[in-house]
């Protein structure tokens, strides 16, 4: 370009300046306007957060006896209440008694439970809850009783026992 | 001073570029944990109780020995360390199976399907004494692994139609095998009844 310098120049000259006043203009004119784009993406993001978080399971928490079968402790009957649950889901209260009976089975509501178990507490603090579900109950309703009593309770004391044949026989004679 | 106002509002633009960015990112990181847990939960579909408890902690990042148990009764044995499959199950996509019941018989052996899915992984079928020992087998694996570093924490994840007696079977499994804690997974109740 150095060698036609002297016919270019004028030409050249009027060409920057166009140019520069032409370039200037255009930079302002090619802007795009993201903000639709943003707008969609934050929806999309919000979409995603939301749909995660409410996905995230919770867990409840379960701790058996860890001593061996020997070591057992010994509960006062008057401490107890058996809380035995039938192969339909009908919830019978016995509290066991100091003589080491129990009281006949009262049968109870899902939703009176919960207050039926604070009652106890407040008779008896050191209350114990003894578990007995039937075998063919549903796991559901399981999960709904353990919800109640961490619900009701300050100090939650509950163990898990089997449901045997005289257990079955109250429940039976109560009402099934 | 009509020309130099022209001039200046061009100016006031914010460039997004960053911000636009920064959102795409957490956008796709969003999208591959949502897609990612849908995969995952898709082989074993069960539908957890709901529970309202205040006091429940969230589900344990790593390390889970994950007990699924069917509305068959069928009780499904993973781990989320993949080496520890591969040494345990002998493949590191296995899972195990355990189906407690004596009286009836497990979903899986009859029609090998899972809820009329397909369960596309090795399935190691195990009898109680075999689950039992997998149960130390895996936890002893982990240790070794991360030399002692971490140890599994069990979860079960029933059905909500499951019955007691499975759960009752794995309890007393639990108590032999000295895994005195575990968790169920529950999912958070919508609508609490007071």
């Amino acid at each position: 370009m150095a060698g036609g310098g002297g016919f270019d120049a004028p030409e050249t000259g009027s060409g920057l300046h166009k140019q520069k006043k032409y370039k200037k203009g255009k930079k302002v004119g090619v802007r795009i306007d993201m903000t639709p784009m943003v707008d969609v993406i934050m929806l999309l993001l919000t979409f995603f957060i939301l749909t995660t978080t409410l996905n995230t399971p919770q867990i409840m928490q379960i701790n058996l006896p860890k001593g061996d079968e020997s070591d057992k402790v010994k509960v006062d009957m008057g401490d107890v209440l058996y809380i035995r649950v039938s192969e339909t889901g009908n919830i019978y209260f016995s509290k066991g008694l100091s003589d080491g009976s129990e009281a006949p089975p009262e049968k109870h509501n899902f939703n009176d439970i919960k207050t039926k178990i604070e009652s106890y507490y407040a008779q008896n603090p050191k209350l114990l809850i003894l578990l007995k579900f039937d075998r063919k109950m549903k796991y559901n309703t399981m999960v709904d009783i353990l919800d109640e009593i961490n619900k009701a309770a300050i100090e939650k004391r509950y163990s898990f026992m089997k449901m045997e044949d005289p257990d079955k026989e109250i429940v039976k004679n109560a009402g099934g | 001073m009509k020309k130099a106002r022209s001039i200046k509002k061009p100016g006031v633009n914010i460039d997004m570029t960053p911000l636009v960015d920064v959102i795409m990112l957490l956008l796709t990181f969003f999208m591959l944990v949502a897609t990612f847990k849908v995969e995952s939960t898709e082989a074993i579909e069960v539908k957890l109780p709901e529970s309202a408890v205040t006091d429940t902690t969230r589900l344990p990042e790593k390390d889970i020995m994950t007990m699924t148990l069917t509305k068959s009764g069928d009780v499904f044995l993973d781990v989320d360390n993949y080496r520890v499959k591969e040494i345990v199950f002998g493949n590191a996509n296995g899972i195990g199976l355990f189906h407690p019941d004596s009286t009836s018989k497990s979903e899986y052996e009859l029609t090998g399907k899972i809820g009329g899915k397909n369960l596309n992984r090795k399935v190691s079928i195990l009898n109680k004494a075999q689950f039992e020992k997998a149960l130390t087998d895996l936890r002893v694996a982990l240790k070794n692994e991360t030399g002692g570093k971490s140890d599994f924490r069990i979860v079960i994840k029933g059905d909500t139609d499951t019955d007691y007696g499975i759960v009752e079977d794995l309890m007393d499994i639990f108590k032999a095998t000295r895994n005195t804690r575990f968790a169920l997974v529950t999912d958070i109740r919508s609508d609490k009844p007071e």
